[in-house]
């Protein structure tokens, strides 16, 4: 099959020509993260012939398990454990791998991208898997060192870098974000003995997920990790000292002394991590004129406005939600395959997600609406000393909202029920407690429970 | 057979420095003899003792439990004035100046006395020898009066002395037995498996059950009548027409032995034309009535079995008497299984009556009605201030309290609160009286909480004296034990305060033995039978002689062989059977018949209202100051309830195990409503050994009207109209817990169990949002495992110290659900995994297992699940299979009828 096989033909931007002999449709992929991964993987499993297939890539590493990076950062894993698809891996494939890359145009009408570094690549199909960015933040003076981000490789190995900078003798880090990122940040810090301090905007951390009692005993045992929190503040400026040791060219550097809160508070820090969410990499599909919103709008089958272009991942949005957990990308992945490959449409469900967090010793399991509303049930149970708390939410006799600490058993098994949409009236309270306790029939029950 | 020890004990631990002492149960009338294994001063086995008369070594399931209600826990310690511990010469010395001081003002009749059947005979007699000899008043009565004055005075009027002529013996040797009014499946089963063993050995004899209720011991009779409650003289009354009718008089023995026969027909059948009217006023089916006749007439050797169906009402003493019209009649009588055997309910409630304890009887089988009895006791005593005519009795007794008549009481070993027919009206005169004493052994008994002065009594296992039990049979209960703190015995503390109220060279006694002689002396003072001896006063005879024991040594009286009375120089072995030649106590020797006109109750319901019957259930003893502490006695029936007909739950909208009240007077009862058609329509159900110490409102006599026996004074308990609704909350559960707390729910009862206590709760209240209400409980308690949802529909709670779990609360606001907490009581007071221990809140184990449904078998712990499923399973097809199998019924076999029932029904 190697004769099938032709090298892509580059050309100048000043004159496009057509391929002369395409045998293989071009698919092309604009983007390297997980989503192109698992993608390429569903492509793979299904045709592995049918496309001449040419992924993109910022970074010069190949895919990599990005959740992974807080483990890295904690020293839990290193970076080549998480190394998923090596470039050789690509070779392997027969997969153009550009690494380094970045398209900065797309040409609709005639199917080719343009990458920054001035080579035109053809597609037949393409598809933007440009992913996110970390938000920014409104504090002042963010062009200052020691500032980071927790994004990819990079940012890790500057953290990492940082935390073993042998001149700081007490290393202290405020991390920006209470959400899944920033605790997984703080965690790592605190694991390389780093003084940490998590900011976070709302009054409990992972609010999105958790209730505020569950985000109460989260702080709690991130808190016995050596975790300070301060909440319900946000930074207001980051401070600096002008460091004189390091004056090349006599440039003064502004190096982070500590940040300002939002209430006059003063805390001391030599680094920062930015951890308050994700901006969708629209922009791409934005100067290409496909319509976007908060990211890129894609229908049911993950395409675009312009039906040869897809997105998926974190740069779309599907029904007005934007993704950042992999389990609905894994789904789209597959959307995405079996159209491509089969042509089959097989539409994406954004079905409900269920969450836990990577940090070692906390077991936390969330799914669902956490908030309980006027018409739904709640149900809670709460052991302060073990930390232990269980709550599933009902509304109209189903199950809409899980949330599980400190012991996540059943965790899978509410989230099936949530998804089946089965009435679990009659099980609770006995669900709550565990699958176990609602096996029994009727007659049992009726005896064994008050 | 191997014996059965009933023990908590691993037999390894049962080694040396054991002592075995012979004693006997201090529970019903039956009066069992015992052995028990004493180790460190305490009793850790007990067993029957082969050779005591009355059990021939079998003991039932609150018997065989006696050595797990001992212990020091809730026992009173010291004496108290006004609740502050006290010394006892500062006890007696208040108590004697007080009395004093009201006698000196008010007379004799201004104090009184209120002993129990619970006290042995000495306690007794120095009791009623102090007030009716020396304080010159005849308010002493006793609870047995609640119990036995109805026979004691219809033995009286027939055969001119209160006796029981027959004898345990005659249970097995009746070809026929009419139980009536009693239920001695459960409140007596020592005799009841006697009975049952005899028609087990010969199925010809026969088992008749006339009850209102179908109770354990109807289910398993040959023939049940299910009679109109307080029908039982008119039952009695149409037999004796009947017998007259069809020729089955032996009048032979009425015209030898008896009197005024003409006169007793001839008002028996005033008041039916025929037997068919008998059996419209007995609201039962004619052809159920002939039949019942029948076998009294056609059989030779009938035994009548009554007790407190008889007893309790106000024509309580007629219905003894018509029931022994009919076996005089008969000629049932003093002979070999032929007798109208009355049981009794209290342990030494015979003996109470021989000392004379009851207001209405002066000492010895001696009355005041004769003044020559009334001089032979003085000089006896000699007495300087001998009451010369009878006291209050009980119902009156504490009416004059309330009315300030009576303005001291000295209340020993019962508790009126609970057990009296208007409760609340003793309990309000208790408040008044200005000055109340208490001799009990257990705190926190509801009439504790009234006394002005509390002392400390020794109870069984610690006392030493005698008893007399329901067929004469004498028996010593042994001091086995130290009493704990400084508990004294009952005859100490009399004693000593009739030394400080002056009265020293007359209660000059050293040991029980000393007044038991005393005792035996005045039974045969002046006492001759009035054909051996030609100078005998005939007026003064008296039956009841004990006299040959007027010098029984102390060693001999320790040790002393239960023996029947009388117990005199004729009769030094005692008598087994009375009137077998057909000479009776009265003064022409002849039993007399007594003329009964049959009464209803004196108050019957209106059309809103139901008859409220209470008794005895299985496992409970009275007010439950002893068993309610006895985990495994609590798993037969656990809380208050009020059995129902299904017509009348319908009537009253009542569903099965939900709560129920009950209003009369100023009283409620709430309980739990069982659906039943073990009740007649119309007529209610309750036990009467509930109260505040156990449920939030479950004093059944508090409901009961003061209406009594005009004759001998004994109150109606058996029938009350009340008012009866559903108690409508709007959630239930259950709280287990290591320590006793106060509940302060509208409904809750209290559960004692191995490791703790339950209490079942129920409220009106809407439930509680978290775990507040029992932090308010528990103050030590501040880890807390809280299961809820925000609409207050479920609540579970578990209380944790030391990582074990101490109280656990689960409520619902589905009241269907039932209230197994196994599960629960098992982790109770177990260091949990902190991890898993959530899992707890389930109330399950995760594999379901551990619930073995209702207990049925006390004695061995086997549930209602079990047994059902060794019936299902198919290798039990019989009692005696289910007994191999899981030896359920093995023991007392109080629960065999129930076997039967679930065999019957596969």
């Amino acid at each position: 099959m190697a004769n099938t096989e032709k090298p892509i033909i580059k050309r100048s931007s000043s004159k496009p020509v057509q391929s002369v002999v395409q045998i293989k449709p071009a698919l092309v992929i604009v983007g390297n993260g997980m989503a192109t991964g698992r993608l390429l993987d569903e492509i793979i499993k299904r045709t592995p012939n049918k496309y001449q297939i040419t992924v993109i890539s910022k970074e010069h590493f190949g895919s990599y398990n990005r959740i992974m990076l807080s483990a890295v950062l904690a020293g839990e894993a290193t970076i080549d454990s998480i190394m998923q698809k090596p470039p050789a891996w690509y070779k392997a494939h027969h997969i153009n791998f550009l690494s380094g890359g970045v398209v900065s145009y797309i040409n609709k009408e005639k199917k080719y991208v343009d990458l920054a570094s001035g080579v035109q690549i053809d597609y037949d199909e393409l598809i933007i898997a440009t992913g996110s960015r970390t938000a920014k933040i409104p504090a002042k003076n963010q062009n200052i060192t020691g500032i980071f981000n927790f994004r990819n490789i990079a940012d890790t190995e500057k953290i990492q870098a940082f935390t073993k900078q042998k001149s700081i003798s007490k290393k202290q880090a405020v991390v920006i974000g209470g959400g899944l990122l920033g605790l997984e940040a703080a965690y790592g810090l605190a694991l390389s003995g780093v003084e940490v301090t998590l900011v976070h905007r709302n009054k409990w951390l992972l609010n999105r997920q958790l209730d505020k009692v569950a985000g109460v005993m989260l702080q709690t045992i991130m808190e016995q990790k050596n975790i300070n929190f301060v909440l319900g503040h946000e930074v207001a400026a980051f401070e600096s000292n002008i460091d004189k040791s390091v004056t090349p060219n006599n440039k003064k550097t502004e190096i982070l002394s500590g940040v300002t809160l939002t209430n006059g508070a003063f805390i001391c820090a030599q680094m920062a991590v930015i951890a308050t969410g994700i901006t969708p990499n629209k922009e791409l599909a934005q100067t290409s004129n496909i319509e976007v919103n908060r990211a890129i709008l894609v229908n049911d089958y993950m395409q675009t406005s312009e039906p040869s272009i897809s997105a998926l991942g974190e740069c779309c949005q599907h029904k007005g939600a934007t993704f950042g957990l992999v389990d609905p990308i894994w789904a789209q992945c597959i959307t995405l395959a079996e159209r491509l490959c089969n042509s089959l449409e097989k539409p994406f469900y954004n079905a409900p997600v269920a969450t836990k967090l990577k940090v070692s010793g906390v077991q936390l399991f969330s799914a669902g609406n956490v908030e309980v509303s006027e018409d739904s049930q709640c149900f809670t149970l709460l052991d302060k000393k073990a930390l232990i708390y269980r709550k599933i939410i009902v509304k109209n006799g189903k199950i809409s909202g899980v949330v599980l600490f400190g012991d996540v058993s059943s965790g899978m098994a509410y989230f099936d029920l949530m998804q089946q949409a089965t009435t679990v009236t009659p099980m609770l309270p006995e669900l709550l407690i565990g699958e176990e306790f609602v096996s029994l029939s009727d007659d049992e029950k009726q005896v064994s429970i008050a | 057979m191997t014996d059965i020890i009933f023990t908590d004990k691993q037999p390894s631990a049962l080694n040396n420095q054991l002592t075995t002492n012979k004693t006997n149960c201090p529970y019903c009338g039956v009066g069992c003899g015992i052995e028990a294994t004493v180790e460190n001063n305490k009793v850790i086995a007990v067993k029957g003792n082969k050779l005591h008369p009355a059990n021939l070594g079998r003991l039932c399931v609150k018997g065989s439990s006696l050595h797990e209600t001992q212990g020091v826990k809730n026992r009173i310690l010291s004496p108290r004035i006004d609740g502050e511990a006290v010394s006892w010469d500062q006890a007696t010395s208040k108590i004697a100046k007080h009395f004093q001081e009201t006698i000196a003002q008010y007379g004799p009749d201004s104090v009184a006395f209120y002993l129990s059947g619970q006290l042995l005979t000495e306690d007794y007699y120095v009791a009623n020898k102090l007030m009716k000899g020396f304080i010159g008043s005849a308010n002493v009565d006793t609870n047995s009066r609640l119990c036995m004055a109805s026979a004691s005075t219809a033995h009286k009027r027939a055969f001119g002395e209160d006796i029981v002529a027959g004898c345990y013996d005659d249970l097995s040797a009746a070809e026929a037995i009419f139980i009536i009014g009693a239920n001695p499946a459960y409140a007596h089963p020592i005799v009841y498996q006697r009975m049952i063993k005899a028609r087990e050995e010969n199925p010809t004899r026969k088992i008749v059950v006339i009850d209102p209720r179908k109770t354990a011991s109807a289910k398993d009779a040959d023939l049940y009548l299910a009679i109109k409650p307080g029908s039982d003289a008119y039952f009695y009354n149409g037999l004796l027409m009947y017998l007259a009718e069809q020729g089955h008089l032996n009048n032979d023995y009425i015209a030898k032995h008896c009197q005024g026969f003409e006169q007793t027909l001839q008002t028996a059948q005033s008041q039916f034309a025929d037997i068919s009217a008998v059996a419209k006023a007995c609201d039962i089916e004619l052809s159920l009535l002939l039949e019942s006749y029948q076998i009294f007439a056609e059989t030779d050797k009938v035994v009548t079995f009554f007790s407190q169906g008889i007893n309790q009402s106000s024509s309580g003493v007629d219905k003894g008497n018509a029931i022994i019209n009919c076996h005089l009649a008969t000629g049932k009588i003093g002979r070999e299984g032929a007798a109208a055997f009355s049981i009794t309910g209290q342990p030494n409630a015979m003996g109470g009556r021989e000392v004379g304890g009851l207001s209405t009887q002066l000492a010895a089988h001696l009355h005041f009605e004769n003044p020559n009895e009334i001089d032979l006791v003085k000089r006896f005593w000699q007495a300087p201030n001998i009451a010369t005519k009878q006291g209050l009795k009980a119902v009156d007794l504490f009416d004059a309290v309330d009315s300030g008549k009576i303005k001291a009481i000295w209340i020993m070993a019962t508790n009126p609160v609970v057990s009296m027919p208007n409760a609340n009206l003793v309990k309000r005169a208790l408040k008044k009286c200005p000055m109340v004493v208490v001799s009990e052994c257990y705190e926190n008994t509801d009439t504790v909480a009234y006394a002005d002065v509390v002392l400390p009594a020794s109870t069984w296992g610690e006392k030493h004296g005698s008893v007399t039990n329901s067929d004469r049979t004498i028996s010593v209960h042994k001091s086995m034990l130290k009493a704990p703190g400084e508990a004294r015995h009952d005859w100490q503390i009399i004693t000593d305060v009739a030394h400080k109220l002056g009265f020293k060279s007359a209660f000059n006694y050293q040991h029980p033995v000393d007044i038991f002689k005393e005792h035996a002396a005045l039974s045969g003072f002046e006492n001759s039978h009035p054909y051996a001896d030609k100078r005998a006063k005939h007026d003064v005879y008296r039956v009841f002689d004990i006299s040959a024991l007027a010098n029984i040594s102390q060693a001999d009286y320790e040790n002393f062989i239960p023996t029947k009375w009388p117990i005199n120089q004729a009769n030094p072995n005692g008598v087994k059977r009375l009137f077998t030649d057909g000479v009776f106590a009265t003064k022409n020797q002849k039993a007399n018949f007594i003329p009964i006109i049959a009464q209803l109750p004196k108050i019957l319901p209106s059309s809103t209202q139901v008859v409220m019957n209470s008794g005895r259930i299985r496992d409970q003893w009275h007010t439950m100051t002893r068993t309610g502490r006895v985990a495994k006695l609590m798993t037969h029936s656990n809380e208050p309830y009020i059995a129902v007909n299904p017509e009348d739950a319908q009537r009253f909208k009542l569903a099965d195990k939900q709560l129920a009240i009950l209003t009369n007077l100023d009283a409620e009862y709430i309980g739990r409503v069982n659906i039943t058609d073990e009740q007649r329509v119309g007529e209610i159900f309750v036990p009467i050994h509930w109260n505040d110490n156990f449920s939030a409102s479950a004093r059944a006599s508090a409901l009961v009207n003061p209406i009594t026996d005009d004759i001998c004074g004994q109150p109606e308990f058996k029938h009350s109209p009340v008012n009866l609704k559903p108690f409508n909350t709007i959630w239930s559960g259950y709280l287990v817990s290591s320590q006793a707390v106060n509940c302060s729910t509208q409904y809750w009862s209290k559960i004692q169990l191995e490791q703790g206590h339950k209490y079942l709760l129920s409220d009106q209240q809407a439930l509680a949002e978290d775990e507040t209400f029992l932090a308010n409980l528990y103050p030590q308690i501040t880890d807390w495992i809280v299961l809820k949802d925000h609409q207050k529909n479920v609540l579970r709670i578990a209380g944790f110290i030391d990582n074990q779990l101490h109280c656990f609360f689960a409520a619902s606001t589905d009241l269907s659900l039932k209230f197994n907490s196994r599960y629960i009581e098992d982790q109770l007071n177990k260091t949990l995994p902190i991890k898993t221990r959530f899992k707890l809140m389930s109330g399950i184990d995760s594999d379901g297992k551990g619930d073995v449904g209702d207990m049925i078998c006390s004695c061995f712990q086997v549930g209602e699940k079990t047994i059902q499923a060794a019936i299902k399973s198919g290798d039990c097809k019989s009692v005696n299979s289910l007994g191999e199998k899981l030896k359920c019924g093995t023991n007392c076999g109080s629960c065999i009828p129930e076997l039967k029932t679930y065999l019957l029904n596969g």
